[in-house]
């Protein structure tokens, strides 16, 4: 019992973890621009609208927060064979890690800008300045989180994976569950603000994304603040569950029996599939068919 | 990366051709001679199970909905993200529950296995459906059917003008947690067999006991299975070429060329995870 409950405390710590990490990671993503909705960042340009939008999409974020977390982990790991403090050694690990992860930022953008030249796009050294050591902030809080909820993993739940192939497993995982829940809202909600609430973008519109703010050009740190209300934290609640039941499950019900864990991973993705169908008629009922601006009029 | 996501879709189904499964035929035969030549029968069974679990990935890869750069501007359905790394994601998140369950036996490993990626999946897709209900005011359309094939439901008065439709469909949400459930079952079956491999044949090669070569061998089955699998998600990702919405999209039916690249991808990349101690 008492191992359970031990159990318990370590898996609500690692889910905590995680969706911190989630916010984060997805934050970081949407200041630096990685995530899929990057392609209109480098199309504006091509189209004719010049901007100040950071641009590192020269991998997607699965595999990059798989490096920085695998890399941070496996410092971490290294200084921890030393004897050094697990604390003292994730913190140095993920420092280490957010170094290449702003060597990476500067280059990418760089290259990605620099390539459209030819286009009339200039390389502006105050945004490198500027918004590169935000995305280095936010990684950190991502890349530490994460090599801390993976060494939770290792060490409390004697999980057999050694601690850098965990990070690298859970760190495409972090990027995974970052880009496909905080994506769209980065994209279609800020990079076309100024489209219609409640339709997708129409391809015709493909490029023109929104370029000035209050008082002059808008900056990639002001998305950061934008997504933060709905696409981190989004992130954050999906990367947060998927680690707590994936924990929470083995954790409590492998001890009646070794199939219980997989009966009630079956249960939770049943339970999730209703709770998506539920949205999916409520959002039918509520939001209707699509009209244009003509119809409702009309109507 | 294009505004569009990738290049011109045909949909088309495209099947394997003649000397493609000659040819893949020919190199699996000779990667399990090979197998069988340097570890016997237990290099047999672990080669034809990695090609089995290679397959599954493939396979399962081609189930998830993926909308890549257009879904991120509610221009096309499907998951904003790319196909191999969302597969990727879940897969190892299903790796990740199979390990753990190693101890136990093959069964429940590979049923744990399964369950964490189809988890990780289900919980996912209800995010990026919360995302776009709850922060864009978006319902699901699929772009590719009229109708949902499980619910029924109508799609043509729900898209927006302009694009090939938005949202995860409920057929596209039960399509993500099939694939995630392969990929996580496929992965850990290639874990599972490397895995049996190194425990047999390291203390052999190193003089030494179970116990003492099992973080190597677990680490290093780890990172050959964490490799194959992104090698099968990708070949499944070029099959698919951009974006897919689900089982009921029409370049699902091109899967078949991908089993076999997969199947031969697995054969070849696996007889070198196993020649790696077979041959120490």
């Amino acid at each position: 019992m008492e191992q359970i409950l031990f159990g318990i405390g370590i898996t609500a710590m690692a889910g905590a973890l995680a969706t911190v990490a989630g916010a984060a990671e997805d934050t970081e993503s949407d200041i630096g621009s990685q995530g899929d909705p990057n392609s209109q960042v480098q199309l504006a340009p091509q189209m004719g609208y010049i901007h100040r939008i950071f641009n590192k999409a020269v991998a997607g974020e699965p595999p990059a927060y798989g490096l920085w977390v695998a890399l941070g982990a496996g410092i971490a790991w290294a200084f921890m064979a030393m004897q050094i403090n697990a604390i003292l050694a994730i913190v140095i690990g993920s420092a280490l890690a957010v170094f290449v992860q702003g060597v990476y930022a500067t280059t990418a953008y760089l290259g990605r800008t620099a390539s459209l030249a030819k286009f009339g796009q200039p390389v502006y050294i105050d945004i490198i300045k500027s918004v590169t050591t935000v995305t280095m902030a936010h990684a950190f809080v991502a890349i530490f989180t994460t090599v801390a909820m993976c060494h939770l993993m290792n060490a409390a739940l004697g999980h057999p994976f050694p601690l850098p192939l965990l990070g690298l497993v859970w760190g495409i995982a972090l990027g995974a569950a970052g880009s496909a829940t905080g994506n769209p809202f980065y994209g279609k909600e800020r990079q076309y603000q100024e489209q219609k609430f409640g339709a997708g973008v129409p391809i015709s519109a493909s490029g023109n994304i929104v370029r000035y703010a209050e008082a002059g050009q808008r900056s990639s740190i002001d998305n950061g603040w934008f997504t933060t209300k709905l696409g981190g934290p989004a992130s954050g609640v999906c990367f947060g569950l998927i680690v707590f039941f994936e924990l929470w499950r083995t954790v409590v019900f492998e001890e009646l029996n070794v199939w219980a864990p997989i009966i009630v991973g079956v249960v939770i993705i049943l339970v999730f599939m209703v709770i998506d169908r539920y949205i999916e008629v409520w959002a039918r009922k509520n939001f209707g068919p699509y009209t244009t601006e003509t119809e409702e009029a009309a109507a | 990366m294009s505004a569009l996501g990738g290049p011109a879709q045909t949909g088309g189904v495209q099947q394997p051709t003649a000397i493609g499964i000659v040819g893949g035929l020919v190199l699996i035969i000779i990667a399990l001679a090979i197998a069988f030549f340097v570890v016997q029968m237990a290099g047999l069974i672990a080669l034809i199970g990695i090609i089995i679990g290679g397959v599954l990935v493939a396979f399962g890869v081609h189930f998830v909905p993926v909308g890549g750069a257009p879904a991120a501007m509610g221009q096309a359905p499907g998951i904003a993200t790319g196909v191999a790394m969302l597969a990727a994601g879940a897969g190892l998140a299903g790796l990740f529950g199979g390990a753990w369950a190693a101890e136990f036996g093959l069964a429940v490993a590979l049923a744990g296995g399964a369950v964490g990626g189809g988890l990780m999946m289900a919980i996912t897709c209800l995010m990026v459906n919360v995302t776009y209900i709850f922060g864009m005011g978006i319902p699901a359309a699929s772009g590719k059917v009229d109708k949902d094939p499980i619910t029924g439901d109508t799609f043509p008065a729900y898209k927006s003008q302009g694009t090939e439709g938005h949202g995860l469909p409920f057929i596209s949400y039960v399509g993500g947690v099939i694939g995630g459930t392969l990929g996580g079952l496929g992965g850990t079956l290639i874990y599972l067999m490397l895995l049996g491999v190194y425990e047999e044949v390291l203390p052999v090669t190193l003089n030494a006991s179970v116990e003492e070569i099992a973080p190597v061998a677990v680490s290093l089955a780890g990172i050959f299975a964490v490799g194959m699998f992104l090698v099968n998600a990708v070949l499944a990702a070029y099959n698919i070429t951009g974006t897919i919405e689900g089982p009921h999209d029409p370049k699902f039916k091109r899967f078949p060329r991908a089993v076999i690249a997969a199947a031969v991808a697995s054969a070849v990349t696996g007889i070198v995870a196993i020649m790696l101690v077979g041959v120490l």
